[in-house]
């Protein structure tokens, strides 16, 4: 896997040494020592708020040192300025997007390095170049549309290609997988290969334990804002990853299922979305957790959106507790009438206001329990937010910090404890551990299937199939906006190679589960 | 997938097609609804007063704009970059006062150069208070602006200062090919603004600094100098109407400009270019600036109580702004 000739080049394209950086009294990352070598791919694995980030935000100058020594290509590099680190060849494609949603896709790949001619920019010749750059990504976005329109995963590839496009010596990538897709995600890695290869440096963070152990030569584990341990990664297995970055060793979700008995909370039939769903029906009952897994691009995500009433040309017809209810066509409709909520997969800033503290955004929608007279119990009010970001292992005590000072994956923690705590009867949770380090995964999982089983129904949907197949009691697999066969956990026990033979539609196609209900009926 | 995505060859969550097609209705709504509002107020006017159309008329709507629409073309600039500026009136004011000052003692082209000069300089003052100390615009300028009007009433005793000689009044009253020098210069500001906005890489900074700062910032723009730029070109502008419209009236004085500030706030609002920065165009504070003119001549030909243009005026800025927002609502959902 590790080619000799990148190997056998001994230079060094990174030096640390005895890197430190505070904020406050939180020690974000302690005395770190990191070298890394010229033209490798050296992943970065460690639990969520164990530093990699603020470790890469230094290199890139985003954040600046408090302590030590930062070397690039031999060169000292002092650190905090984006622009030093951009001059030394350093691109970042940072964890959270960056992207100027007013300006258009092409504009944004050249941010800040514009293609012009005395001042004059060159707007056909950034076309030219985008599209070529599309081509090698091999993928089809118009360089003229305003990049807030698009999809999160197409934004991240707009990140990726403008640390590409620039002449770049070290490229830092922090989680760039999250939001994408298999395909564009085994395209990215092709693409880190082709660049080793071209001797790009690479740092890589990812949670993705296969991927790093699939792309990457050399693996450094941090746990607690230190640096645990660097080795080759042929020297690590999937479980000594875990084992070092937590000092435990790696849980699980328990698969033992039995049958909900509960009533059926929400049945939907015929539920269509012009270009999107053909016929969906469903249903789900208290207690159980229906997971629906398929392709990106299949329709899950779609399916979750008209239930949550996001999509106003969606139709269908709609029971809850067997009581016939209006087809929902806003998000407060579903919510307030249907008691129906939605975690949106993209979070960042639907979820979240940055600037408050931890209990106020856990305890916002339901202010009431811990106030007293209108006024809010400051005691109370920690004390349930305590409790409920509980189940999380989240890295800091749940204080009054706003929510900004937590890392990327604490962040989603609370989006995920603010959402169970708004106690909906169906509860629609799309991508609920994307950024959430692996041992925390298996936390958040559990925390849904407590969830539904306080009497709740649960829809859930994951890229990750893995992920599904550990939490769902009930599976339908949706193939291009239809439903294209059902799994009961309970008495099945598939693999993510079923799943996926049904996904691709290699299963027979002669034979499609319908949905439960109408055998019931 | 029949037309949904049409960006992307990777479907992720389609749009349907009928959605499609709401948003592109809200979207004509709200790139080209300005100009339906143009056309409507146009065909009021050529009610109300039948000599509207008439070529004099509309030279003369456009020469006594044009130091407006001048400081439009700077405002605009400071409010895509994420900006605000409230001292264009009292810049205004020290460049007229300043150039007619000096016009009486000295020749008229100093008095010019000094005025513009002046404003420059103010521009960088505002620059330097919001992005080396980071004051809030609003408040810096609000300062800014009783600080130079302050200095300048100082300076200039609270007088006017008539100028009659032709060397200080061809700027603002010689024709050319029959149209008033002040409308040409306005032409050109406005071409050159254009060309910034649109054609410069500086342009294409200013909307990425104004759309989101701190990715900019960490794409290596240098976000101060580029906000900083506005508000000298801004301050460079206000001082080019000031002197422009001195020249106009044959006098300069410290109390000129007093509503210049909010009308061409008003200006640019009305063209829909939006106050959160980040977004905007040099085409659609012109089309502002056309409907304020022309509701300025209805009013003044009609001879009513100009109190009800301000109400008139007032009701139009608050509705395009009010609009606009509901368009973005629509927009998103
Ligand atoms: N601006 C900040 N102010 C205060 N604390 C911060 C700030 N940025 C990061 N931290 C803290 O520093 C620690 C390390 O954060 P960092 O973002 O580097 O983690 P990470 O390893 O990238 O985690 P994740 O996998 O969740 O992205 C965390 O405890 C976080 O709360
Ligand atoms: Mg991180």
């Amino acid at each position: 896997m590790v080619p000799e000739a990148t190997v056998a080049d001994r230079e060094t394209a990174v030096r640390c040494t005895a890197v430190s950086r505070s904020f406050g009294h939180t020690k974000a990352v302690v005395d770190v020592d990191l070298s890394v070598r010229r033209g490798e791919i050296h992943a970065l694995v460690g639990a969520n708020g164990a530093g990699k980030s603020t470790l890469l935000g230094m290199l890139s100058g985003r954040i600046a040192p408090s302590d030590g020594d930062l070397q690039i290509f031999g060169r000292k590099l002092q650190g905090g300025r984006p622009r030093e680190s951009r001059a030394a060849s350093i691109a970042i494609v940072y964890q959270e997007l960056t992207i100027v949603p007013l300006l258009s896709a092409a504009a944004n790949v050249f941010l800040g390095e514009e293609l012009g001619h005395g001042g004059a920019i060159e707007e056909r010749r950034m076309q030219r170049r985008f599209a070529e750059l599309c081509r090698e990504f091999e993928v089809e976005i118009d360089g003229t549309t305003v990049a807030g329109e698009l999809t999160v995963a197409t934004q991240q590839l707009l990140e990726i290609m403008r640390a590409v496009q620039r002449q770049t010596k070290l490229l830092l990538l922090d989680e760039p997988t999250a939001s994408l897709s298999h395909r564009e995600r085994d395209f990215l890695l092709g693409l880190m290969r082709r660049l080793r290869d071209d001797g790009v440096t690479i740092i890589f963070v990812s949670h993705n334990l296969d991927e790093v152990i699939a792309v990457s030569d050399t693996v450094t584990v941090m746990r607690n804002a230190r640096k645990i341990e660097t080795a080759p990664v042929g020297r690590w297995t999937k479980s000594d990853l875990v084992e070092a970055m937590t000092g435990e060793a790696p849980a699980r979700v328990s698969r033992e299922r039995r049958a909900p008995r509960g009533e059926v909370v929400l049945e939907a039939s015929d539920v269509s979305l012009p270009g999107a769903l053909v016929d969906i029906s469903l249903d789900v009952r208290a207690g159980e957790v229906l997971g629906l897994a398929g392709l990106v691009g299949s329709g899950r995500t779609s399916l979750l959106r008209s239930l949550a009433g996001l999509e106003p040309a969606s139709s269908g017809t709609l029971k809850i507790r067997g009581k016939d209810r209006p087809w929902p066509r806003s998000p407060r409709q579903a919510l307030r009438k249907l008691d129906i909520a939605l975690l949106p997969e993209d979070r960042k800033g639907q979820g979240l206001v940055l600037g408050m503290s931890v209990p106020d955004n856990v305890t916002m929608t339901d202010l009431g329990t811990v106030s007293r007279g209108g006024l809010v119990n400051d005691r109370a009010q920690l004390a349930k937010a305590r409790a409920l970001m509980e189940p999380f292992r989240l890295n800091r005590k749940v204080d009054r910090y706003p929510v900004s000072e937590l890392s990327g994956g604490g962040q989603q923690k609370v989006v995920l404890a603010k959402y169970l705590n708004q106690n909906p009867s169906v509860m629609l949770v799309d991508e609920p551990t994307r950024g959430i380090d692996v041992a925390a995964k298996v936390e958040v999982l559990n925390a849904v299937r407590e969830f539904a089983q306080r009497g709740k129904a649960v829809i859930l949907t994951s890229s990750e199939i893995e992920e599904v197949l550990d939490v769902s009691d009930r599976i339908l697999v949706i193939v291009a906006g239809r439903v294209g066969g059902e799994f009961e956990m309970d008495s099945e026990s598939p693999g993510v190679r079923d799943v996926l033979d049904l996904a691709f539609e290699l299963d027979d196609p002669t034979a499609p589960v319908t949905s439960r209900s109408a055998e019931e009926s | 997938m029949t037309n949904g995505t049409s960006t992307e060859t990777i479907p992720v969550g389609p749009t349907p097609a009928a959605d499609e097609r709401r948003l592109d209705a809200v979207r004509v709504a709200q790139n080209y609804g300005i100009y339906a509002v143009l056309v409507v107020i146009v065909i009021v006017a050529t009610i109300v007063y039948s000599g509207f159309l008439s070529p004099d008329n509309i030279k003369l709507v456009l020469s006594q704009n044009a130091p407006l629409g001048i400081v439009a073309v700077g405002m605009t600039l400071v409010i895509i970059g994420g900006g605000f500026d409230l001292s264009v009136g009292a810049i205004f004011a020290v460049s007229g006062t300043a150039a007619a000052m000096i016009a009486t003692h000295h020749g008229a082209a100093e008095g010019f150069v000094v005025g513009v000069a002046l404003g420059l300089v103010c521009g960088l003052i505002n620059a330097i208070v919001i992005t080396r100390f980071r004051v809030n615009p609003f408040v810096a300028t609000l300062g800014s602006s009783s600080l130079f009007s302050g200095v300048i009433m100082l300076i200039s005793n609270s007088n006017p200062f008539f100028v009659e000689k032709t060397s200080f009044t061809w700027l603002g009253q010689t024709k050319l090919l029959g149209v008033q020098l002040p409308t040409i210069l306005l032409g050109i500001v406005f071409l050159l603004g254009w060309l910034v906005l649109n054609r410069s890489v500086y342009g294409r900074r200013v909307l990425a600094v104004g759309g989101n700062p701190e990715a900019s910032r960490l794409a290596g723009v240098r976000t101060d100098l580029v906000q900083g730029g506005t508000y000298v070109i801004s301050g460079l502008l206000a001082a080019f109407a000031g002197a422009i419209s001195a020249s106009q009236l044959s006098v300069g004085q410290g109390t000129a400009g007093g509503t210049m500030a909010l009308q061409s706030i008003a200006v640019v609002v009305i063209g829909g270019t939006s106050l959160l920065g980040g977004e905007g165009s040099m085409t659609r504070t012109a089309v502002g600036l056309l409907i304020l003119a022309t509701l300025d001549n209805i009013f003044f030909s009609l001879a009513v109580d100009t109190n009800w243009q301000l109400i008139s005026q007032g009701i139009i800025v608050i509705g395009a702004v009010a609009l606009d927002q509901l368009f973005r609502r629509m927009r998103t959902k």
